[in-house]
């Protein structure tokens, strides 16, 4: 018999079935990947599970008895622990702290400090998850920061461990890691659920894989058995095309220019030491690099956002010490990596994202006065060109899907023929429909001649496209590669600042 | 919710709503007298309204009543030769720059140095009153008078009395424009897009190439133009000279009146009628009945209570929402 079983869960948000009639079983001491595209309705099913959400029809079994479950509290009583994408700690007290958060070990009203220090150092060493208990998590970085919340998960006694896209914000390295600690876990006696939408960790580490397409199950194989075309298919529920056809460069001509740009960060240290290179015409230039390494901070720069030593130009026009109008203005488009803050007016009309760069020149403005008109039938015309799902261009940009929301942003900039594309993560949290979107109009504009720099944590996205790859490392260019020719191991050697051994 | 308090208090509250509304709208003196209420209410509260949507908490159009009612009212006592449409351009464009100018400069601290507006708004507040108090006190002074107040503006620039006896006058139709304008330029100008878009989202404006300073600068001097238009409508409308300490906190009815609209220009012209009705009506009522005038005080913050719980109850869920 299963460990856990869920049946029958259904879950709607208004306007949505997130989930529809959903049965879902996990074996004990395995290792579950619950798979599907965004919106399919992974997390929201794990919300329920976990006592976040209460579903409106459904019963969920654990060890054949039925559970009820109506708060995280409960799931924790249950011992089911779960890891959220967004991590849940407090930047400003120390690791051991966090963990024992809410649970803490004391002495009357106080904190016992001695207990809580080896109960974290024993949890710690055995399932090999090093931290360093007094580090404050502020200072650490992020993949440290995960072995946190799976600690404290642990720490609480959580039999079952749910990881929402635990891989995300690490490196190849760290990942190989993350996955040794998963079969540690597991060889313990955990049940571990694992949301993800990369193919490669369901093949790597799982056992079972469950796919979810629109809210519904349709199927749950044994990954040994399978194959990542088959789940790959279910995913979308077609085959998926993954090669891009290119076609080569003929020269190099010189488009966006950086020569020794150097920057600080919000807190004034280091973010940018000196760095120069080349977009050329025709060429897409990807960026590679574990995020934190300067990457923001450069996109920043190029938008005109944050200050910087050095001289950028796009063919021979100087752009440094001008503001973002004027850079826009010059023919840089730009497709920030927050979608929701730098991108989109989430409380504005779609109309009204799509000419918040071009409002004030003729057509759509005169004298200062808006032509209402003309921005409606714009907004028309790009939803149409650009299949954005929308009911009407005065809809509010926060009632569209993360996908849909993309699409404002990569209409809004590729409308007009830019010279330069700057494009932050295009496709992060997209579905596999929405990123192939991007990545064609990305390759459209290369074979218009545009200049495409292509920030990206995905690796799989910057081989794909890019025609070369430059590695970012704490702030500094570290390498040059072929993603014709370059291996995982060497950009991920060079991504962790191994320059020597890459 | 007021009839309430009066019920636990012992009075007869449908009979004070009653007079409460026939001494507010029953006649066409009554009307009047509420429209010209209502007035210096429009005016602050659309100038709480533009900086409010644009993200900026403007908590000036108080000074900037004063300094443009004075400078408004020196116009009118200094260039007594005029005839009578000049002398009134002349004396509405000093209060529309002396109040414009009043938040500009905060608006400046806050567009480029990112200097609290709260802070530097309060302050000036006091700084309005007392200097403008200390004007009609010492240079301005009237020997003879014991109050502290100006020299009376030329007879000429006095607006017109509407409807007779009643003060009501033209200020009411230039506020009523002034909301109509507001809505067009909100919702059809150049200046409005790119405001409401700093005030929803300014990291975007700024990604977007807006110039998200020059766009507050600007809405600052409009912010408190508006004051400045109260100011003048009070001395030239109503009072024919600058007395100090005359606003009964037009500026501060005028930030719940546009709260309650959310800062809609058509809703904060609707809010500043309704509020009329209550300040007209309650002195009446309080003559007719027993009930004091501090009920509809007591009424205007429980309007306000309401209104912030439901503003809260929103954020929380939009929060909620947006985590989810």
């Amino acid at each position: 018999m299963a460990y856990l079983e869920m049946k029958g869960i259904t879950k709607t948000f208004p306007g949505v079935v997130a989930n529809d009639d959903v049965s879902f079983a996990v074996e004990r001491s395995s290792i579950h990947a619950l798979v599907g595209e965004n919106g399919a309705g992974k997390t929201t099913l794990m919300r329920v599970l976990y006592g976040m959400y209460k579903p409106e029809a459904g019963e969920i079994f654990l060890d054949g008895r039925q559970a009820d479950i109506s708060s995280p509290h409960d799931s924790i009583e249950l011992g089911i622990g779960m890891v959220h994408q967004e991590f849940q700690l407090v930047p400003s007290l120390t690791v051991a702290e966090n963990i024992v958060l809410g649970y803490e070990p004391h002495k009357g009203i106080w904190l016992d400090k001695e207990t809580t220090q080896t109960q974290v150092l024993e949890i710690s060493e055995r399932f090999g998850l090093h931290v360093d208990p007094d580090m404050p998590i502020r200072e650490i970085p992020v993949g440290v920061q995960q072995r946190v919340e799976i600690l404290k998960v642990l720490y609480r006694q959580a039999e079952l461990l749910i990881l929402d896209e635990p891989t995300a914000v690490l490196t190849p390295q760290e990942v190989e890691g993350f996955f040794q600690v998963l079969k540690r876990l597991c060889s313990h006696g955990h049940t571990i659920i694992l949301i993800t939408h990369k193919l490669k960790e369901v093949m790597s580490v799982c056992h079972y894989a469950t796919v979810l397409r629109r809210g519904v199950n349709v199927g749950s194989v044994e990954v040994a058995k399978s194959s990542e075309a088959e789940i790959a298919r279910m995913m979308v529920g077609r085959e998926v095309e993954h090669k891009y056809q290119k076609e080569e460069i003929s020269s190099a001509v010189p488009k966006l220019v950086c020569e020794g740009v150097s920057a600080l960060d919000d807190r004034r240290l280091p973010a940018l030491r000196s760095i120069s290179f080349t977009v050329n015409a025709g060429e897409i230039l990807g960026i590679a690099g574990v995020e934190g390494n300067g990457q923001s901070e450069l996109v920043e720069v190029l938008a005109g956002q944050r200050q910087a030593e050095g001289k950028i130009t796009l063919e021979g026009e100087n752009l440094s010490d001008h503001g973002t109008r004027f850079i826009r203005e010059t023919g840089v488009a730009l497709i920030p990596e927050s979608r929701k803050t730098q991108g989109l007016n989430l409380q504005g009309k779609v109309s009204e994202n799509l000419v918040s760069n071009t409002y004030f020149k003729p057509p759509f403005s005169r004298y200062g006065v808006l032509s209402i008109d003309k921005i409606s039938k714009y907004g028309r015309k790009l939803i149409k060109r650009f299949d954005i799902r929308t009911e009407s261009p005065n809809a509010v940009a926060a009632t569209l899907s993360g996908g849909n929301a993309q699409k404002i942003i990569i209409a809004r900039e590729l409308a007009d023929r830019p010279e330069v594309l700057v494009a932050a993560h295009p496709t992060r949290g997209l579905d596999i429909s929405a990123t192939q979107f991007v990545h064609e109009e990305m390759l459209g504009l290369r074979a218009q001649k545009v200049a495409v720099l292509l920030i990206s944590a995905d690796l799989d996205e910057l081989l794909a496209l890019a025609d070369r790859i430059l590695v970012l490392f704490e702030g500094r260019l570290v390498g040059e590669v072929d993603p014709k020719t370059v291996t995982y191991e060497r950009l991920g050697l060079l991504m962790a600042g191994h320059v020597n051994d890459a | 919710m007021g009839a309430l308090v009066m019920e636990l208090s012992g009075k007869d509250s449908v009979e004070a709503y009653k007079v409460l509304l026939v001494s507010a709208l029953g006649s066409r003196t009554a009307i009047a007298n509420t429209l010209l209420a209502a007035t210096p209410l429009i005016f602050s509260g659309l100038g709480a309204a533009i900086a409010f949507r644009a993200g900026v908490f403007n908590v000036g159009v108080e000074g900037s009543i004063y300094m443009g009612a004075f400078a408004s009212a020196w116009v009118g006592f200094t260039f007594l030769g005029l005839p009578a449409l000049p002398l009134i351009l002349l004396s509405v464009l000093a209060a529309i720059i002396a109040g414009g100018l009043w938040c500009y400069f905060p608006g400046v601290l806050k567009a480029r140095l990112n200097v609290d507006e709260i802070v530097t708004t309060i302050m000036l507040n006091y700084v309005a009153i007392l200097f403008t108090s200390y004007l009609v006190n010492y240079p301005f002074r009237l020997p003879g008078l014991a109050n502290a107040m100006s020299a009376e503006v030329a007879p000429q620039a006095w607006l017109a009395r509407l409807v007779p006896p009643s003060q009501f006058n033209a200020s009411f139709i230039v506020a009523v424009i002034c909301a109509l304008f507001m809505a067009f330029l909100f919702n059809r100008m150049r200046l409005g897009f790119e405001l409401r878009t700093v005030g929803d989202n300014p990291i975007f404006a700024r990604w977007s190439g807006m110039p998200v300073a020059r766009v507050i600068e600007k809405v600052m001097f409009i912010s408190g133009l508006l004051g400045g238009l109260a100011g003048a409508a009070q001395v030239l409308g109503v009072n024919y000279r600058f007395i100090a300490n005359f606003s009964p906190g037009y500026g501060f009815t005028g930030i719940t009146i546009a709260l309650l609209a959310r800062n809609s220009p058509i809703g904060t012209l609707i809010g500043a009628l309704l509020f009329g009705i209550l300040r007209s009506g309650s002195s009446t009522m309080e003559i007719f009945t027993d009930v004091p005038r501090d009920l509809i005080t007591v009424l205007e913050a429980t309007v306000i209570f309401f209104a912030a719980l439901e503003f809260s109850l929103t954020w929380m869920r939009r929060k909620r929402h947006a985590t989810t």
